[in-house]
This record gives C-alpha cells, structure tokens and sequence, in this order.
C-alpha cells in the first residue's frame, strides 16, 4: 500500500526550545491515524508543519506524494484541512461561510448535502457567531469536508461537542472511511481514538514515544483500555 | 475569475453589513458636502479669488472615503482576519490569501469611488457645482491618492501584531488625517504653523495635488507627486517586509 503521508526526520525549534524533535511516521491510503500526546506535545506544530504553514529546520515532508509548500495548489484541491480552534469573519452566515470556502475549489461537494448530514441545515441562514460552541465545531469539521478530500486532517475535531454530536461526527467520518478516505487527527478523547483509529503515534515533548496499532498498543500494556494504555505510555516515559 | 467574484460577492456583503465603514466613507462626507453647499452655497472661497467654496472644497471632500477605506477598513480587517487565523487558512486551500487581501482592496476602492460619485452627484445636482480643471487629471490623481493611501493602510496592518494595537494606530492616523489634511475643515482657514505642521501628512499633498486639478491651477506639483509616490513606495515596500499572514 502507498503511504499518503510521509514525514521523514522532521525536526522544528523555535529559538531553543525544540518542539519536534526528529519526528518519522508514515500514514497509509484509507488508514486512520492519530496523534496524541498533552497539551504542548508538539501535536499542532507537526500538523502545521506536514502542511507547509511552519517551516522546519530539517527533515522532508511528503503528502500524496507532494511537498506541500512547492505543490501547494494542487496539494490542497485533495486535502482537507480543520484548524484547532477556527474561527470566522464577523456577521458571516453559515450558508456564506460554506459557499465562500466551496468557491476555493474546483470539484467541490454539495454543501448543503453536508449540512443536513451534521444536522445544521436549520441554521444556514444564521449568523455564525449565534451557533453554540459545538455547532460551531461542527461546522469546522464540515467545512474541512467541502474539497471531497483524499486525505483530512482534523486537529481536535470534537472538543466541545456533546455527546450525541460526537457521534453524528464519528458516523460521518467512518461512513467516508469506508469510501478509502485517510483520515489524519489529534485528539485528547481516547474513547474516541479507540472508535476512529487504525494507529496511533504518541509524541511528548516532540518525541515520538510510540506507533502502533490500538490494539497492540493496549495489549503491551497492562491494561485493557487505550486510557489507561495511554497514561501507562505517559508514565513510561517519564520514568526513562 | 470565478473564485475572485464569489469572494468578492460575500466578502462585500459583510462589508456592507458593517454601518461604521458606509457611515464614515459614504454618508459623513456626502453629509459635509451638502453642510457645505447649505451654509456658504456660492459664496466665494476665503482665500483663492474666483472660485465658490464648494469648488475649493470637492477634491478635498471626495478623500474622506479614502482615508475611512485605507485607515479604518483595510487595516482593521486585515488585523482582524489575521487575528481570526483566517487568512492561515487560505494556505491549506488552493487559493492564496492574497486573493482575499485584493478582494477588500477592490471592496474598499469601490467603496470610496461610490463616495466620491456621490459627492459630486450632490454637488452637480443640487449646488450647481462644475469642475474647472480636467477630468481626467483628476481622476488620475484620485487614482494615485487612492493607492498611496492604501499603501500606508497596509503598512499599518502589517506592523501591528493584534486587532487591539491596530485600533489604536488607526485612531492615532486616521482623525489627524482626516481634521488635519483639509480634507473636512477647509486647509486654508488653519492657522499658519499648523499648516506647516499639517503639510507633512501624505494626505494633505494628496489633496493639494486634486485640489490643484479639480481647480485647472498652474501651481507646481512637485511636492505633492513626490510626497505620494514615496509613501507609495515605502508603504508597499515596508509592508512586503514585515507583514504577517499570522
């Protein structure tokens, strides 16, 4: 199988302090994939660093077989993209926000199609700014939907959802899942890695401290749950 | 193109949806014409012989609407954009986000010819006005006042790092500019070392220079050109060093 995502030795700092510190992980076609680490971990700069937004002092970084600063354009017509913690123009409507961002591309899905399978179709009319914090959420995820992407990445798709809104994400992602989508996030809900991921890299303090499969992550630790498989990682690390 | 005008669709009806950048680029200097044309009507100009005030005032009235556009709308949306992380996002898309900085350079020069229209609109109409000098000379100067302007709005943009201090700074630019330049209050009714201190407002040779050719004067214009051209110059030349897309 060929790998979506390829990133080699990936080293970043910002004056001394390094954030990501010689980082390999490679993510293949259709495969589910999840970063996780604390807050500070580096999770966010490695995504805006696999997306050309930050630059890096050494290492390569490959998407679709693409570097993602010289191949931008056509990059980005095939990735999807959910910011942590987005936000938008002022006074702009949801139908707007979502018509705007379709117009970026050339093949772009029916937002409205979209809309009503996140259950926000009520508000296309609304201001954005009236949604709750997990519509809003939402709508991030859905916006990151419009390109009809090969590969998606979400940086903390679900923080401030509730409950049920979780899963109507979690059922969109996986129904897209089994249509071959690769799927590339960050997460602090373990349950929700345990429904969504194939593999997962665990990093703390740019280091990677694990890549595996969930399951085998959970069955080399003494536990039976990712949680407490997770912490038990933690804490192996700080023992070293 | 399609693109472009889709964005330009949307992104002009927020900029419509904001009364501040309409109130103070459209109906305050459309408001001061006709306060203009209502008090002194035909009266002559105080200082220049010949001409009835509103003739003196025009090239300066119809600058209102760009300094409202290049010191409150360009640098505050930018500045909040950036804030917002939207112009970030348009790097993980195949669009760059200049597109989205030139879609509300147009909205805001649309917005400023619309005020300038207006204001002649009024004045033709209902004050009799007639421009003396050469059209065409006159819009070329609106033209280079225009990006000139724009120009040291995108320098403030990119010199400050949040909306907070952007605020400030358009504050602390935009009114001088606007009391200050002659572009409300008549340059020539300010006393003298004002008016020293004043000529050195980029504005205030930007409105000599359409001044000079809403009025078909003979005056040299060396000052004003150079004085607009440089700030042109070091405007676009500053900002494309330190501007930030985040």
């Amino acid at each position: 199988m060929k790998n979506c995502i390829e990133v080699n030795n990936l080293s970043k700092s910002y004056g001394n302090r390094v954030v990501v510190n010689n980082l390999n992980l490679a993510v293949k076609k259709g495969e589910v994939f999840g970063l996780l680490g604390p807050n500070g971990a580096g999770k966010s700069t490695t995504i805006d660093c696999i997306l050309g937004l930050k630059s890096f002092e050494s290492g390569s970084v490959r998407v679709l077989g693409m570097d993602p600063t010289k191949e931008r354009k056509q990059l980005f017509e095939r990735v999807g993209v959910q910011l942590q913690s987005s936000s938008y123009q002022g006074n702009i409507r949801v139908g707007e926000v979502c018509e705007e961002i379709a117009a970026l591309y050339r093949l772009p899905s029916d937002y409205r199609d979209l809309l009503s399978q996140f259950k926000l179709d009520q508000y296309l009319k609304q201001p954005v700014a009236k949604l709750s914090g997990g519509e809003k959420q939402k709508l991030s995820v859905l916006l990151a939907l419009i390109p009809q992407p090969e590969v998606l990445f979400l940086d903390e798709l679900t923080t401030g959802l509730d409950t049920e809104a979780r899963r109507e994400v979690w059922q969109v992602l996986s129904d897209l899942k089994e249509k071959g989508l690769t799927l590339f996030l960050t997460s602090h809900y373990m349950d929700e890695v345990e429904v969504l991921c194939d593999r997962v890299c665990i990093i703390n303090r740019g280091h990677v401290l694990v890549t595996d499969t969930v399951p085998k992550l959970i069955q080399k630790s003494p536990y039976k749950r990712l949680e407490e498989a997770y912490l038990w990682v933690m804490k192996e690390e700080i023992a070293i | 193109m399609k693109k472009f005008f889709t964005l330009l669709k949307i992104e002009g009806k927020l900029s419509l949806r904001c009364v501040d950048s309409i109130f103070f680029g459209v109906c305050m200097p459309v408001g001061i014409m006709i306060l203009i044309g209502l008090i002194a009507g035909q009266n002559p100009a105080t200082s220049d012989g010949g001409y009835t005030l509103i003739q003196s005032s025009f090239g300066a009235l119809v600058t209102v609407g760009i300094c409202a556009t290049a010191f409150m709308g360009i640098p505050l949306t930018i500045a909040d954009y950036r804030d917002k992380k939207i112009l970030k996002h348009f790097f993980v898309t195949p669009v760059s986000p200049t597109m989205l900085l030139w879609v509300h350079a147009v909205i805001n020069m649309l917005l400023s010819v619309v005020s300038a229209l207006l204001i002649y609109l009024v004045a033709k109409t209902f004050f009799g006005y007639e421009m003396i000098g050469s059209k065409l000379a006159f819009i070329g100067s609106y033209l280079l006042v225009m990006v000139s302007m724009y120009s040291l709005g995108l320098l403030i943009a990119s010199l400050c790092r949040t909306v907070k201090t952007a605020n400030v700074v358009c504050s602390i630019v935009y009114f001088p500019m606007l009391f200050l330049s002659g572009a409300t209050i008549p340059f020539e009714i300010f006393p003298q070392p004002l008016q020293a201190v004043a000529g050195f407002l980029p504005l205030t040779q930007g409105i000599k220079l359409l001044k000079s050719s809403s009025l078909g004067l003979e005056t040299s214009l060396l000052l004003p050109l150079f004085v607009l051209v440089g700030s042109l110059v070091i405007g676009i030349s500053l900002s494309m060093r330190f501007f930030r897309w985040e």
